[in-house]
Formats: C-alpha cells, sequence, structure tokens
C-alpha cells in the first residue's frame, strides 16, 4: 500500500513538472482549433517576436524568485535603461552617437542598478519587496528627470536593425537575442556554482548558510546578474518602439511576475527553473494573442485570462512541500 | 496580457506603490526647480500659481505644466507644479497643503485625476478663499457659476466631432472603402468613450463603405497596443486597411507592430494628441493624422483667466455660460498641414482670455 501511495506521489510530480507544457498546448490547440491562421508561421513569428522583451526580462526575475526573493524594480531598470540606450544613439536630443556600443553600456547599467538592489537589500537588511520598489521608484523618477516627459527618438537604423527589425532566416533579430539570454540563463542556472547555491538559498537559506555558501554574496550577485537581464530587456525595448521614454516598460512588472508563477516557480523559492519561466512566458504571449485571434469580447477578455492563469497556477503548484500558505 | 488579472488581488500594493512613486516624482520636480530659480520680475504678485496634473513623465502633461510656467513668469508670480501620480488622495491631499502653506492666495490649475475629486478639489479652494479652473475631469453636475465666484471655469475638448474628423482623415488615406481595427482607451475613461463615439459616428456616416474589423480597449498604453495589432495582422491580414488609435501612444506602438512585418507606410495609421513623434510619423508618411491640443494654452489659460478676474480685468460672475464651461480647440494635423503646423506652432496670447474657445459643453448623457 505504501509503496503505491509513493509511487502515485512520484507519477503525480512528474505529471506536475509537464504541467505548464500541457497547458501551453491544450491552450494552442484549443486557439488553434477556433482560428487555423494561429498555427501560420506568420503568427508564430509575431508571437516570438511580442515574447522577446519578456523573456528577457523573465530570465533575470526567474533567479530572483528562485532565492525567495522578489524584485519589483524591472520597470524603472528598464525605464531608465532603455532612456540611456537611446540617448546613446544617434537621436534627436543628445550629440553623443555610440552606436550599438550602447547596448553593452545599457545592460551594465542594469547591472548596476541590480547590484543596488541587492546591496540595499543585504546590507541594509531591507526586505527585498521594500528595497527594489524603491530602486524602481528612483529608476523612473530618475528617467522623468532628465527627459522631463519628452521623448527621445531614435534615429540609428542600425541599432533598431540588429536590435529588432532585423531579421535572419525570416526570424526577427530580438528573437534571436532573445534565444542567446535564455541559453546564458540556463548555463548560469546549471553549470556554474552560483546558479546551484540559488537553489539552496530558496530552498532553506540557513541550512545553505551552514553548509558554507556564501548567502549574502550570492543574493547581491544575483540581484546584479538580474540587472544585467532588464538592462538587455531596455535596449530591447528602445529598439522595438524607436523611442526611449519613462513610462516604457508599463505592465512589463506584472507580465513577468504573472509568467514565472505560471511556469511553475514557486514564489517561496527553490522550486522552478529558467526554463519553466520560457513556458510561462508563451502562456502569457498565446494567451493574449488567442483572445484577439479567437473574438473574445473585450469585457469578458480578463475574466477568462484571470480563470485560465489560476488554472495554470493550481496544476502546476507542488502543494507537497507547501506548509502554509500565505 | 494577464497582468490585468493579477492587479485586482494587489490594489492596496498598487496604491501604495502610486504613492511612493508620487513622492519620487515630486522629489524629481522640486529638485528641478531648484536647479533653475526664476528670474526676479519687476511686477510681482502675492498669489501663488499652481498646475495640478498626473504625471510630468508623459508629453501632454509636461507641455501643460510649462505652460502655466509661461504665464507665471509672465506676470512674476510664484508657480508650483504638483503632480498626483494617479493617485486621487495625493493629488487632493497636496492642494489642501499648498491652500494652507498659501493662506488661501492660490490660483490653481487642475486635471484632476479622477471626476469625483474635482467637487472635493472646489470645495477645498472656495473654503479657503483660493481660484481654481478645472480640466477635462469633473461630475457633470458640478458647474462654475454654483460656486461664485471661486470655481471660475472649467475647460476640456469634445472627444466626439474630433474622433470623428480624425477617422474621416483616416478613411481618405486608404481611399475610403475597407477594414479597419481600432484601438481605445480605458473603457471607463470618459475620453476613451467619447473618441469610440466618434470613430462609431464617421463609420455610420460610409453607409457601410468602412467596417469596423475589430476593437480592442489598450488602455492607453503603447505595448499593449503593439501586441494587439501583432494578433490583428494573423487574424484579418490584408483586410486592415488602416488603425484607428484613441491617442498616439497607442498609435505608435500598433505603427511600430505595422513595421515590424513590413507594413509601416502601407497601412496608414491614425492618433490623437499630438506629440511629437506622432508628428514625425504624418511627415514619413506612416501615420495619417493626428489632433493638437494645445497643452501650453490650457496650461497658461487656467491660470491667466483667474488671475484676470483676481485683478479685477474681468467680474468672472458676469460672464456668461459659454465663458466658465467651454472646449478648446483641437487642431487636425495631416501630410498636408503638418509642415505649416511645425513652422506655426500655435501661439498662446494670455491677454486673449477665450480667442480659443469653441463654445459650451455639451453633456451627453
Amino acid at each position: 500500500m505504501a509503496a503505491i501511495a509513493v509511487e502515485r506521489g512520484q507519477m503525480l510530480g512528474h505529471w506536475r513538472r509537464w504541467a505548464p507544457v500541457a497547458v501551453l498546448l491544450g491552450l494552442c490547440l484549443v486557439v488553434g482549433l477556433i482560428n487555423p491562421s494561429f498555427f501560420s508561421f506568420g503568427n508564430a513569428v509575431r508571437m516570438l517576436n511580442t515574447a522577446a522583451i519578456p523573456l528577457v526580462v523573465c530570465m533575470g526575475a526567474t533567479f530572483v524568485i528562485l532565492m525567495g526573493s522578489i524584485d519589483l524594480s524591472v520597470e524603472g531598470t528598464i525605464a531608465l535603461c532603455a532612456v540611456a540606450a537611446s540617448m546613446l544613439v544617434t537621436n534627436d536630443l543628445t550629440g553623443v552617437t555610440i552606436g550599438l556600443w550602447s547596448v553593452p553600456a545599457a545592460i551594465l547599467l542594469g547591472g548596476a542598478l541590480g547590484l543596488l538592489n541587492g546591496l540595499v537589500h543585504v546590507k541594509l537588511r531591507i526586505p527585498s519587496f521594500m528595497a527594489t520598489l524603491g530602486i524602481g521608484f528612483a529608476g523612473i523618477g530618475i528617467a522623468t528627470a532628465i527627459l522631463g516627459g519628452v521623448m527621445v527618438r531614435i534615429a540609428d537604423t542600425d541599432f533598431r536593425n540588429w536590435l529588432s527589425l532585423g531579421r535572419l532566416f525570416g526570424i526577427p533579430a530580438a528573437v534571436w537575442i532573445a534565444g542567446i539570454a535564455v541559453l546564458a540563463a540556463w548555463v548560469i542556472q546549471e553549470r556554474t556554482r552560483i546558479g546551484r547555491w540559488i537553489y539552496a538559498i530558496g530552498t532553506d537559506e540557513q541550512t545553505a548558510r551552514n553548509s558554507g555558501i556564501p548567502v549574502e554574496r550570492t543574493r547581491i550577485l544575483i540581484f546584479g546578474v538580474a540587472g544585467l537581464f532588464y538592462g538587455l530587456a531596455g535596449a530591447l525595448s528602445a529598439a522595438q518602439i524607436g523611442r526611449g521614454h519613462a513610462l516604457i516598460a508599463q505592465d512589463r512588472l506584472f507580465t513577468a511576475i504573472t509568467a514565472v508563477v505560471v511556469g511553475g516557480t514557486a514564489l517561496s523559492g527553490g522550486v522552478g527553473s529558467v526554463l519553466n519561466s520560457v513556458i510561462g512566458v508563451f502562456i502569457v504571449i498565446v494567451l493574449a494573442n488567442g483572445m484577439v485571434l479567437m473574438g473574445i469580447e473585450p469585457y469578458v477578455q480578463k475574466g477568462v485570462q484571470g480563470i485560465l492563469i489560476i488554472a495554470a497556477v493550481a496544476l502546476a503548484l507542488d502543494r507537497s512541500r507547501l506548509d502554509v500558505v500565505k | 496580457m494577464a497582468k490585468n488579472v493579477s492587479e485586482l488581488p494587489l490594489t492596496s500594493k498598487l496604491s501604495r506603490r502610486s504613492v511612493l512613486k508620487g513622492a519620487a516624482g515630486a522629489a524629481a520636480v522640486g529638485s528641478l526647480g531648484g536647479a533653475f530659480p526664476m528670474p526676479a520680475l519687476a511686477e510681482e504678485t502675492t498669489w501663488t500659481l499652481a498646475n495640478s496634473l498626473r504625471s510630468v513623465a508623459n508629453p501632454y502633461h509636461a507641455t501643460f505644466a510649462k505652460g502655466g510656467e509661461d504665464f507665471a513668469k509672465s506676470i512674476g508670480a510664484r508657480y508650483e507644479v504638483l503632480v498626483t501620480e494617479g493617485n486621487s488622495e495625493k493629488g487632493i491631499a497636496d492642494i489642501k497643503a499648498l491652500l494652507q502653506r498659501t493662506g488661501g492666495k492660490l490660483i490653481l490649475n487642475v486635471d484632476p485625476n479622477d471626476s469625483p475629486d474635482a467637487r472635493v478639489i472646489v470645495e477645498e479652494v472656495q473654503k479657503a478663499g483660493g481660484f481654481v479652473v478645472t480640466q477635462w475631469n469633473k461630475p457633470d453636475d458640478l458647474h462654475p457659476w454654483d460656486h461664485n465666484p471661486n470655481y471660475v471655469a472649467h475647460m476640456s475638448f469634445d472627444g466626439v466631432p474630433t474622433a470623428e474628423a480624425i477617422a474621416n482623415e483616416l478613411f481618405k488615406a486608404f481611399g475610403g472603402e475597407g477594414g479597419i481595427v481600432a484601438l481605445g482607451g480605458i473603457l471607463s475613461n470618459v475620453p476613451a468613450i467619447e473618441r469610440k463615439l466618434g470613430l462609431d459616428n464617421a463609420i455610420a456616416k460610409t453607409n457601410g463603405k468602412v467596417t469596423l474589423l475589430d476593437f480592442q480597449p489598450a488602455d492607453w498604453n503603447e505595448q499593449k497596443a503593439f501586441e494587439i495589432t501583432q494578433a490583428w495582422i494573423t487574424r484579418f491580414g490584408d483586410q486592415i486597411k488602416g488603425v484607428f488609435a484613441a491617442n498616439d501612444g497607442m498609435g505608435m506602438g500598433a505603427l511600430e507592430a505595422l513595421r515590424q512585418n513590413g507594413l509601416a507606410g502601407k497601412v496608414p495609421v491614425v492618433g490623437i494628441d499630438g506629440i511629437d513623434a506622432a508628428l514625425a510619423a504624418i511627415e514619413a508618411g506612416e501615420f495619417a493624422g493626428t489632433v493638437a491640443w494645445d497643452p501650453l494654452w490650457t496650461g497658461g489659460m487656467g491660470l491667466a483667466i483667474p488671475y484676470a478676474h483676481v485683478t479685477g480685468k474681468i467680474d468672472i460672475t458676469k460672464e456668461p455660460k459659454e465663458h466658465r464651461e467651454f472646449y478648446g480647440t483641437g487642431i487636425i494635423v495631416t501630410k498636408d498641414t503638418v509642415a505649416d503646423y511645425k513652422a506655426n506652432p500655435p501661439k498662446v496670447d494670455f491677454n486673449d482670455l477665450w480667442g480659443k474657445a469653441t463654445g459650451q459643453i455639451q453633456y451627453r448623457s
């Protein structure tokens, strides 16, 4: 009897690991049945293109959430990096033109803001929720102060082509870049010591500390790494829209956290992976795309989305490790 | 898209966020003010002037704030910008604090965060003995003449004829026959409702030549507009002859989605607001038109009219109703007029108080 119970538990666990994928496939099937053009190559490319920036953002957000922390500075960091990138390429506001060097500059700026997040959080012992919230607002505040409400228009076609509009094998540049970002995140997660430490810290910080993991340093570093991804997302956003402004990342934060959680990464930390978040992003994107393709009334859309997201999380969540649900 | 759902249980968090964001914004504005002290002018006034608005991060309100500053400079008055950051409580609290600080000697030009806020603001200003002009949002049954003389005027722009006119520009751009898609603002916003009504009117008048393929609210959000337009391209393909956006920000999002699919300049887009990026898109032949609101004028005139009253130049209580509740002029900018518009941007004459007013406000419901 006991053996059967264990086996069933394992099977359930096994199924749960694949639940987000099943949700994604089911969703694709439903949308595709109602509107077959969903499965067209053109639509696949368009969805990939829409997913590119959320994917990059989610790579950073996943690491932080895996540690059991949360990063609410997403929008502020992206906005500041997007504004910085647009002011460094040929534009209608500044005389600076460093072309594609603006991309590493934006990434490093994002990394610096991320480190600041980590330092404030760890050294001042402020919960990551408040620390990152503060840094995020500061980011938007600074972007607003720099621009004073105007927008920077990007005139650098190279920058826009390399980061967004250009295509290789029919796939937009942003998608390739997002692919590289996902690969990089996967390598960090699987092939580096720090990647393994994230899980240890997220599962049980005290045990991690006892086994000699430099918890503080890892935390700060991971916020920095997350910032690098947001910085890249900032450059991509500026290239996609051809402008930089303080509100460019509006709503990115909630998309990111929803996608991470729907993908099966637990907000409590220690469970999940960057690949889960890739699935999560696609669930969110397919859902949004499908609403329009299926012609669902705008008034009904939000309700349908809410139900589907709760269903996805309910299927993916492993409750065996949850003693208390907060 | 899913984020809208996740917002629901986070309402309390959101408001805390807005408060903090507002504080950051206010600090930023404050520090800017300190960096550029106003030149001392001969004609000093004891009245403090202030514009209250949502956020200086958007071009419309940034220009609105600038309009107020221009007028304040012209009379050598102290000028402050109050920022609500989308938070009604913060907006009202800041106004109360400023009334306190100035002992009621305050002239306020306010774009209330939400319609009900206007009543509270008007009552507070009246109690303190200041003067107030409201913009865009107020309850239908709140009228300046019921709060004489302190509630000086209410200014707005009529979304219905404006949206109808710009929709017609869109139809003209693709030859007047075919399907269009439309992006709306937040479903409950008055301007969003008016602009949708204007679009519907324009479509009805084509007698079926123009059809509305789909309407989606993108909540004034450029990114959302981008995503919806991408999905539309899959769903309708080359049935889409034009894109109507209820503001320029969403129009820019739609334009970039078209560009990703090699359709920029082939499928015309129209927007409303007249932001710089939209003007550039008109010049490039990618936008068929936009409507410029002239926020420099509303920003300045909302102070100039009460100032004329307190200095005795006019007696506002003796002015007709169309001088108390009036529409401003939206300027339609198209490919033919954009060069002229940019060469001769609308001028603001602070002595011509109602020169640009176009009739008394209509209540449709």
